[in-house]
């Protein structure tokens, strides 16, 4: 099967609107005979269902949260980026675009990306019209506020809690169509399976995570709003509960993987600190804006951070980044932390943390002034950490927080499924190999409200989708997959917990495919990560049953299934061996130990196709082209 | 710095909606102070598991104190002894060694629970449903500079719409009550031009909806208020109150012929 | 007749049996009659201040209430329906909020700086012991069935006399120190309850309410103190 994208061909400004015009409608009266799923309900899903609910279509909506408002699009902090230029500072559609393709390492689809700037101002406004209560200025308009990796004010944002106010946006909408009687929801369900027929999308197995009922739900159209696998490090930003195993399934039905070792890790988490530690917590990277990033200039500087004079500091960021400084884009910021605390000049008493400095931005604006636009927090972090935060500088570490990767989707968001969309952080179009702070949200609502609703459609109008039962073969295939998968997880009754392999496989991806990776490392961590494949399924311990409540079992598949992805991470991480982005292969890197891209050798999208349990994945590649841009060598100097 | 604490924990153990529950106590030994609660009880599940004993059902998520997911009743105060403060982000130095520490779920009528400590709060769900949103299209947003919202009333909405939904102002009300959940919701959109075009409709249709609920009534003691991990005031259910009122003489049932689509 | 229809049948009726289907629409009620039950006692309290003036002037002021029996049997339906309306809503929502935890906590602790015995949470309790003070009083001095007086007894005489029973002036004391307890949260609460909350004068009104539960409680548990000390010849 040939990779074909469909970007439209013409100039990259015109290609959305002629997308647009050539993309089949579904008439008024003919879209209430589809049925669509959308699994997930975070700002992709939520917008998604929305809109399509909206439209007229039936959907029926599967979370595996008590409510849709807890999706994990809910913890982001800092804001939502939009080319609306109201700070008058030479914004455009154009420039976003560029910053989001220069700061992705020119690893995205250029089209991709020019539409989701194109967009961007859309979602500003659909969201204010909502009632997303953004910050303000005085006189009334939206205020704005800047961000890593570019040179413009253009982030949105709702105090130190945007993507709550987001996502409770698309929330209420969604609740709106609930009440309308167009979406049905499954909260508490997990997906386990997806049912193709005639090789197209038409149904998932999903699990009732109160009861252990297994249930069979056929559709014209499955879209995929799952979110990233940064949980396969075990150790990371996203929630307890953020898991692969939708976009996963998929994969082993047929989906192809795009770019699964493009993971961003992100510059400021609150550093680990002891071994039952079951999440890292993020500080918003907004803080970068007022807080100066540094070290000891000496090794082994023991002596708390006011005792160390201004001459013995090292604000290294300033230093070799003089024009973007602490700004710099979260995977130059993560790379230079972990340099300084690999040459031992880390601080706290692991020796893995940098410092973030408040105290200039105190003094020079006032502690009220510093406490409004953080104090949450700087709340949050006291809580967590028990130390104050305006006396004395925070701790920070790179966390393990976004995945670039994901389904490969083509420009209808369309995976290699025909029916099968992915949305949001599922897929893995636009971010290319590094994501710019305040992308996610901007690119989980672009997909779900202005682009799936028209592409969605065209399949649906497009394609001759002939009407399918649940009692067919292909669903009882299915559900005898998931069901027997289940009774094989709770029949091994071993002696290991499922938290252990899951915390294993996450110091191996994080030691070697994490923000450094090398030949030696990957083949390494390959093996083992087979190895522990092996033992889990031979050795894990889930008490209870099926019938029941049972959150032991929920974790055991979603960890059976972070194994083999971690496994085809290392895989794709071992085959790019080059540095771009987020992705650091020791192999590739300039003198100054900057990542060096290979633009000659690597210039495409990895997917990977699934051939089937203990065989190897293939590789196909979408070669990527860059019609407007010129690439160079990434500098934020 | 980090100390290590030995506790008695008293836990709400019921196997599932229907069948009986009790609370059932577990020592645990060499608690880290830097834990936070959660992790306290994953150590103590991860014993439990080597015991052979079925782990204690909770409820999480983002473990930041965002999605409202986590809830517990910790001796006898919603999500322990800290104000504005979730369960997640609740640490273990703010116990001390020795301490015994009673851990229910949250009870009301209409939060079933589920299991040990596992409720049901579609109730929320259902609630916002009947009105908790501004109806717009996808496709009909003009300029978002053409609403114009003073600062004042933005940070008042903010306030308001910080509600992480996670039930603590029922759980904690000696009523059950959801009214603050609701007021915070109503003052949210009352406060912004967007909300006026439905806030009548919406005052009217939330409060029948919480009433369906079975929560309680507000009788202004003020707990929740207290309890509320995301800082939601008492004065949004004056704001829910004369909304309502106000409601009650202003709006007229929709007559049967403007039914459009909905 | 229109507007009496409209006021009447097709809106306020309509509006007061929805109001009372409502849980906030019980409140506005309860918080109504309770407001206008606080004007009564107050009315009330300033009549009987006038046992401090004189006897003739205390004697006056009754005699000339009861000169107009209409108006005293209108006077006396409304405060009943008053009375009625908060209790039985106040009976209602209290067996309503019960219903809605049917299942307690094995362990309660208050998350607000207080004590656990506030006004608020005991506005049933309180208001029981008052609707027991309230039966006592009317059967005292409304309906004479314990202790009557002879005929033509003069009013003044006979407060002091019913208020020197040592079984009323010890209710009484009681009942007018619950009276000061109930207000302490029942007057600001109407306030909530109406929808005035306001940063610049919640917190005068709280004070108001205190002080006027001060005033009312302390003005009314009065009465029989100076009854009694009056019974036992203390001079004043």
């Amino acid at each position: 099967m040939s990779l074909d994208a469909r970007v439209p061909i013409g100039p990259l400004s015109e290609k959305w609107t002629k997308c647009k015009n050539e993309l089949k409608l579904v008439s008024p009266t003919n879209k209430r005979k589809y049925d669509i799923i959308v699994i997930g309900s975070g700002l992709a899903g939520a917008s998604a269902a929305a809109s399509l609910g909206e439209l007229g279509y039936n959907v029926k909506v599967f979370c595996f949260q008590d409510s849709p408002r807890r999706a994990h699009s809910i913890a982001a902090q800092g804001g939502i980026n939009a080319a609306k230029n109201y700070q008058n500072d030479g914004d455009s559609v154009g420039r976003l675009f560029y910053d989001t393709v220069k700061g992705g390492d020119f690893r995205a689809r250029e089209a991709n990306v020019y539409r989701l700037a194109e967009v961007s101002a859309n979602i500003i406004d659909q969201c204010v019209a909502q009632g997303v209560p953004f910050a303000r200025e005085y006189g009334g308009t939206l205020a704005n506020r800047t961000f890593g990796g570019v040179l413009v004010s253009r982030t949105f944002y709702a105090r130190g809690q945007t993507g709550q106010q987001l996502l409770l946006g698309a929330y209420s909408s969604l609740m709106r169509q609930v009440e309308r009687g167009k979406v049905k929801l499954y909260s508490r369900h997990e997906m386990l399976d997806l049912v193709l027929v005639d090789g197209v999308a038409r149904g998932v197995i999903a699990r009732d995570l109160t009861n252990g009922n297994f249930e069979k739900h056929a559709a014209h159209a499955v879209l995929l709003c799952t979110g990233g696998y940064s949980n396969v490090f075990y150790l990371s930003t996203n929630a307890k509960g953020c898991n692969a195993t939708a976009i996963w399934r998929a994969y082993k039905r047929g989906a192809y993987f795009g770019n699964p070792c493009f993971t961003q890790i992100h510059p400021t988490s609150i550093p680990q600190h002891g071994d039952y530690q079951s999440k890292l917590t993020l500080m918003s990277e907004s803080l970068r804006n007022d807080g100066r990033v540094w070290v000891p200039k000496q090794k082994g500087d023991k002596r708390r951070p006011e005792a160390i004079p201004e001459g013995e500091r090292d604000y290294y960021l300033e230093r070799k980044y003089p024009t973007y400084g602490n700004m710099v884009p979260r995977d130059v910021a993560s790379r230079n932390a972990k340099a300084v605390c690999d040459e031992g000049r880390g601080v706290s008493e692991t020796g893995q943390a940098v410092y973030l400095d408040f105290a200039d931005a105190i003094k020079r604006d006032g502690r009220e002034v510093i406490r409004q636009k953080y104090g949450n927090l700087f709340h949050m972090y006291e809580k967590i950490t028990g130390e104050n935060p305006y006396h004395t500088p925070m701790k920070i570490y790179p966390a393990p927080h976004y995945t670039m990767g994901g389904l490969w989707v083509d420009y209808h968001l369309e995976s290699t499924i025909p029916g099968l969309f992915v949305l949001g952080e599922a897929n893995f179009s636009d971010h290319g190999a590094n994501r710019l702070g305040a992308s996610a949200l901007m690119q989980g609502l672009a997909d779900g409200y202005f682009i799936a609703p028209y592409t969605v459609g065209h399949h649906l109008a497009g394609r001759k989708l002939p009407k399918v039962s649940t009692d067919g073969p292909e669903f009882e295939e299915a559900l005898r997959a998931a069901k027997g998968r289940v009774d094989r997880l709770l029949k091994i009754n071993g002696k290991r917990s499922v938290d252990s392999f899951h915390r294993e496989l996450g110091r191996i991806m994080w030691d070697k495919c994490g923000m450094s990776r090398s030949e030696a490392g990957l083949k390494e961590a390959i093996a083992k990560i087979r190895a522990l494949r092996e033992e889990f399924w031979n050795n894990v311990k889930i008490p209870g049953g099926n019938a029941e409540l049972n959150q032991s079992l929920e974790q055991a598949g979603r960890v059976a299934d972070f194994i083999e992805l971690g496994e085809l991470m290392c895989r794709d991480a071992l085959n790019r061996r080059e540095s771009c982005g987020g992705h650091f292969r020791e192999e590739s890197q300039t003198e100054e130990n900057e990542a060096k891209r290979d633009d000659e050798n690597y210039l495409y999208v990895s997917a990977w196709q699934h051939q089937g349990d203990d065989k190897e994945p293939t590789l196909h590649k979408e070669p990527l082209a860059f019609e407007s841009i010129h690439l160079t060598q990434r500098s934020y100097k | 710095m980090e100390k290590k604490l030995n506790l008695t924990l008293k836990i709400w153990r019921q196997k599932g909606p229907q069948a009986q529950g009790r609370l059932v106590t577990y020592p645990v030994q060499g608690v880290s102070t830097d834990a936070s609660f959660l992790e306290m009880l994953d150590v103590l599940n991860e014993e439990l598991l080597k015991k052979g004993e079925e782990p204690v059902a909770f409820d999480h998520d983002c473990r930041e104190g965002i999605c409202g997911m986590c809830s517990l009743m910790i001796n006898g105060q919603t999500h322990g002894p800290d104000r504005e403060t979730t369960t997640c982000q609740l640490h273990m130095r703010r116990f001390k060694d020795g301490d015994t520490i009673v851990i229910e779920p949250w009870r009301a009528k209409s939060f079933p629970i589920l299991k040990d400590l596992v409720v049901d709060r579609t109730a929320f769900d259902r609630v916002i449903a009947a009105g908790g949103y501004a109806s717009v299209n996808v496709g009909n947003a003009q300029d978002a500079n053409c609403i114009l919202v003073g600062k004042e009333s933005a940070d008042r909405a903010m306030d308001a719409a910080a509600c992480i939904g996670c039930g603590a102002c029922v759980a904690s009300c000696k009523n059950a009550s959801a009214m603050l959940f609701v007021a915070a919701k109503v003052t949210h959109f009352a406060e912004l031009p967007q909300g006026q075009p439905e806030r009548y409709k919406r005052a009217q249709a939330m409060v029948a909806q919480m009433d369906a609920e079975g929560f309680g009534g507000c009788t202004n003691t003020y707990e929740c208020e207290a309890a509320c991990p995301a800082g939601i005031q008492v004065t949004t259910i004056a704001k829910l109150n004369r909304e309502y009122l106000k409601s009650s003489f202003a709006y007229a049932e929709e007559s049967k012929s403007s039914e459009g689509e909905g | 007749m229109g507007w009496l229809r409209l006021l009447g049948k097709e809106y306020l009726l309509n509006w007061l049996i929805k109001a009372l289907g409502s849980s906030i629409g019980r409140k506005f009620v309860m918080g109504l009659t309770g407001l206008l039950l606080i004007g009564f006692v107050i009315v009330h309290l300033a009549g009987n201040l006038l046992l401090y003036v004189g006897i003739e002037d205390y004697n006056n002021y009754a005699h000339a209430l009861h000169s107009k029996p209409g108006l005293v049997l209108v006077a006396e339906i409304g405060l009943l329906a008053l009375f009625l309306a908060h209790i039985l809503i106040a009976v209602g929502i209290t067996r309503e909020n019960r219903a809605a935890r049917p299942e307690g906590y094995q362990m309660r602790r208050s998350k607000q700086n207080r004590t656990a015995a506030t006004p608020s949470a005991l506005m049933f309790v309180s208001g029981a012991i008052l609707l027991g003070f309230i039966l006592l009083h009317l059967a005292d001095f409304r309906f004479h069935l314990r202790n009557p007086g002879p005929d033509g007894e003069e009013p003044f005489a006979k407060a002091l006399r019913l208020l020197q029973d040592p079984v009323s002036a010890g209710v009484y004391f009681v009942g007018s120190l619950f009276l000061g307890w109930h207000l302490v949260h029942g007057f600001q609460s109407v306030f909530q309850t109406l929808g005035w909350n306001h940063p610049k004068y919640t917190p005068l009104i709280k004070k108001a309410g205190v002080a006027l539960a001060v005033v009312l409680a302390l003005g009314f548990a009065s009465f029989p103190v100076w009854a009694m000390l009056k019974k036992y010849g203390v001079q004043l």
